[in-house]
């Protein structure tokens, strides 16, 4: 009997055991392999490559140490094939030219309901996506580490194109660095325009243009809508605020340290009704509207709606892969509510920030990774694989619109020139382009406001008779007194 | 049993020949419970008692919480959206009983009476259960379409059509609908158990007195499968008034606030406004009204094991 004792006793211990190491897991972004950074748990400062402001090369492509480090990176999803293939070739290259680094991919993408369990759990990536939206919250719950010391030794930094990237550089400091960004403009299917017979409109075009054609074009009974705006979680709020924009209103202002809403303005209300006209006069939008972004983006893949509103290579990229062609797919801008007027959309961005509890060799081999392919011949060289690549399959390669260098940049002519060779690669129209008003979104609980002005949208797309001024004074109302009140400006 | 304890109680200590402690007596058995003991102080204990103090502080990860008193409950009775989440709440609570309840034990009772492929039926009716989440919500969505199979069916038969998910009156019911198909196969399960565990001699005698099928049901049956009907209400209710995966994944809570319940309100507060304190002060108020719905389950769950 003395001896069944013992093993019981060794079980025990051994599950106590297996439970503490389960719960006592760093969580230093090492990926988990102890073996594979050895040195990433001691104190940052007893590293050689922890201070920024070391002697090192100011060029990020130079070796910041030979110290083992493993990152975690932000990684496309499994259902970007395209992009998971070019970003394989770039860890290639990376670990190739560092070998003290080891590149772990990591396909979590940003969510706003995420963050805040993923740095409390500590379990984000070394450095995640985000957008341009999330600046001052991520800067304000130290989310963000400032990289303004790397940013400063960057060889590149003045070459980076400043509408973008300035949107992630609060009070003299550096939080994110710009991947690229977009102005949100509306992707048409030019052949559900063409079957109804309706003509395409010039790139100068207005409100009641869009209307107009999305009124032709809906066919409610085959459940095809003319026009898919968003109207379910906080997308709803922001595809409108390009109605919004575009009528000359804001979302908010700034002044004597207060920040008022200020969507509720006569331009909110105009943009307001131009929806409620969308929606009951035209019976152009999809009858299950509550559609997010990937809703409203893949109702217009499978050709049930014939315009879509957002940064333009989503939706492109979907509808190509959908098996559209790129002969039946055009992109313009937001319609500007008079002829002659403004096209102004909001303008957005992806941004990549580092982890502010990684190492500072951590950050600086993030920071390296990230900048790795900026303005590198060998990234317009793997690019060129890619789109080869790609053209085997049948496949499309779709840019973004606007991107981290300036677009008159040599750089810029350059990867022009290269997309330019292949009938694979999609291409937008410069004089579309010139067009486009970019906008960038509000600071201050934009998130917030978006998600309230999606209630709305539902609200006006609910009930016939609604009232816009009497909905959007309430909703203001409720963003000042939650959380517009809250905020002492400094 | 006997001889084992003390045999492994070892030498008597320097208590002199007094019987050994309960300790010694029992150390195998305690360190068993160990393991089990540590999980539920880790994964359930130290989240209750964490809440709770949560929900008296404003909660900043980076820069530490700091204790606000009552500040974050009075913002729960203060904000209008959670009386709706509550009505919401309770509304999905009556169409889970009135549309979900009642379909398990009804498939219960038909599939005892099967006398031939009862082990297919079975197996065809819990297979919804099995179905991952995201391919349930698609597939629903698909069938929920304003052309999809429902709505051509209403067409042809010249009704008119049924918006399920935008619609306020039906965007509910519709998300009931769909969790009642995917979900009735478990608690059918129980049933049918319970069904199949009562003497088969009672239906015997039953049909010798010229009892029909109805009689039968109405009569043995039921009746015997009585307690545990009213466990698994109790435990329907507890799990419902916490419900907010469907409601989230379909509709984010809309159209207009319709679908906004309770717990999807926590998880909107916690996460997409980081607002941990309020969002745990709603979950102590919520743990204490389910806390009743516990005992009363705890209770019957003894009467039934008397």
């Amino acid at each position: 009997m003395q001896k069944k004792k013992l093993p019981a006793l060794l079980l025990s211990v051994a599950m106590l055991g297996a439970l503490a190491t389960a719960c006592g897991s760093n969580n230093n972004n090492n990926g988990g392999s102890s073996d594979a950074s050895p040195s990433a748990s001691s104190p940052p400062a007893s590293s050689p490559a922890a201070s920024p402001s070391s002697s090192e090369p100011a060029s990020p492509s130079a070796s910041a140490s030979d110290e083992k480090v493993t990152i975690k990176i932000y990684y496309p999803t499994a259902d970007k094939p395209e992009l998971r293939a070019i970003e394989d070739a770039k860890i290639k290259r990376f670990e190739a030219k560092y070998p003290n680094v080891t590149v772990v991919p990591d396909d979590w993408q940003y969510n706003v309901n995420e963050i805040g369990p993923k740095m409390a759990a500590n379990e984000a990536p070394t450095f995640f996506n985000t957008f341009a939206t999330e600046a001052k919250m991520l800067v304000e719950k130290g989310w963000a580490a400032d990289i303004t010391d790397l940013w400063n030794n960057y060889e590149h930094k003045d070459d980076i194109n400043p509408v973008l990237q300035n949107q992630f550089n609060l009070d003299g400091k550096v939080y994110g660095v710009t991947q690229n960004g977009y102005v949100s403009e509306v992707v048409i299917n030019k052949k559900m325009l063409a079957d109804k017979g309706v003509a395409m409109p010039s790139y100068d075009w207005t409100w009641d243009d869009l209307y107009n054609i999305a009124k032709q074009v809906a066919d409610p009974k085959k459940g095809i809508a003319g026009i898919a705006p968003m109207a379910k979680a906080g997308d709803g709020g922001w595809n409108w605020t390009n109605f919004l924009f575009e009528a000359g209103g804001e979302i908010q202002t700034v002044a004597d340290g207060k920040v008022t809403a200020a969507f509720n303005s006569d331009a909110g209300v105009k943009a307001l009704d131009f929806y409620k006209k969308l929606r009951w006069d035209a019976n152009a939008v999809p009858q299950d509207w509550a559609l997010d972004w990937g809703g409203a983006t893949g109702a217009f893949a499978q050709g049930r709606a014939a315009m879509v509103i957002a940064g333009a290579d989503g939706p492109l990229q979907q509808a190509l892969q959908a098996g559209i062609s790129p002969q039946d797919l055009a992109v313009y801008p937001m319609p500007a509510v008079q002829a002659g007027g403004k096209h102004t959309g909001v303008l957005g961005g992806n941004y990549l920030v580092i982890n502010p509890n990684a190492t500072k060799a951590e950050q600086q081999a993030a920071f390296n990774y990230i900048v790795f392919d900026y303005y590198s011949d060998d990234a317009l060289a793997s690019l060129e694989k890619s789109i080869q690549d790609l053209k085997t399959k049948g496949q499309y390669y779709v840019p973004p619109h606007m991107d981290y260098y300036k677009p008159d940049s040599e750089y810029g002519k350059k990867v022009q020139d290269l997309l330019a060779k292949y009938d694979n690669a999609f291409k937008y129209d410069p004089s579309e382009a010139a067009l486009l008003d970019g906008k960038p979104e509000a600071q201050y609980n934009t998130q917030d406001y978006y998600s309230t002005m999606t209630n709305v949208i539902q609200e006006v797309f609910s009930k016939k008779n609604s009232d816009s001024k009497a909905v959007l004074d309430k909703a203001a109302a409720d963003m000042q007194s939650k959380f517009y009140d809250n905020i002492k400006v400094q | 049993m006997e001889h084992t304890a003390v045999s492994t109680a070892g030498p008597p200590a320097a208590t002199g020949r007094s019987k050994p402690s309960k300790w010694k007596k029992y150390r195998s058995g305690y360190l068993f419970l160990l393991p089990a003991t540590v999980l539920f102080i880790l994964f359930l204990w130290v989240p209750i008692v964490k809440g709770i103090v949560f929900s008296f502080e404003n909660v900043d990860f980076v820069k530490g919480n700091t204790f606000v008193g009552l500040d974050n409950f009075r913002t729960v009775f203060q904000d209008p959206e959670i009386g709706v989440s509550v009505k919401n709440t309770l509304y999905y609570m009556g169409l889970c009983l009135v549309i979900g309840f009642w379909v398990p034990i009804l498939f219960a009772v038909i599939i005892s009476e099967i006398r031939r492929f009862q082990g297919f039926v079975r197996i065809a009716a819990y297979l919804p259960n099995v179905i991952p989440l995201v391919v349930l919500y698609g597939l629903w969505r698909w069938i929920y379409d304003p052309v999809g199979p429902i709505n051509a069916a209403l067409q042809w038969l010249g009704l008119g059509q049924v918006l399920f998910m935008t619609d306020t009156h039906w965007s509910m019911a519709s998300l009931v609908i769909m969790e009642t198909w995917q979900q009735f196969g478990s608690a059918m399960l129980i049933y049918l158990a319970a069904v199949l565990s009562v003497p088969k001699d009672w239906y015997e005698a039953a049909e010798i007195d010229g009892a029909g099928i109805w009689a039968r049901i109405r009569h043995i049956t039921l009746p015997s499968i009585r307690n545990l009907i009213g466990l698994l209400f109790i435990l329907q209710l507890i799990a419902t008034s916490q419900g907010y995966q469907s409601q989230l994944a379909m509709l984010d809570g809309g159209p207009m606030n319709a679908t906004m319940t309770y717990g999807l309100k926590i998880v909107k507060y916690a996460f997409t406004q980081q607002n941990y304190g309020v969002a745990s002060a709603m979950g102590v108020l919520m743990f204490i009204v389910l806390g009743f719905l516990a005992v009363i389950q705890f209770r019957m769950n003894n009467r039934e094991d008397r």
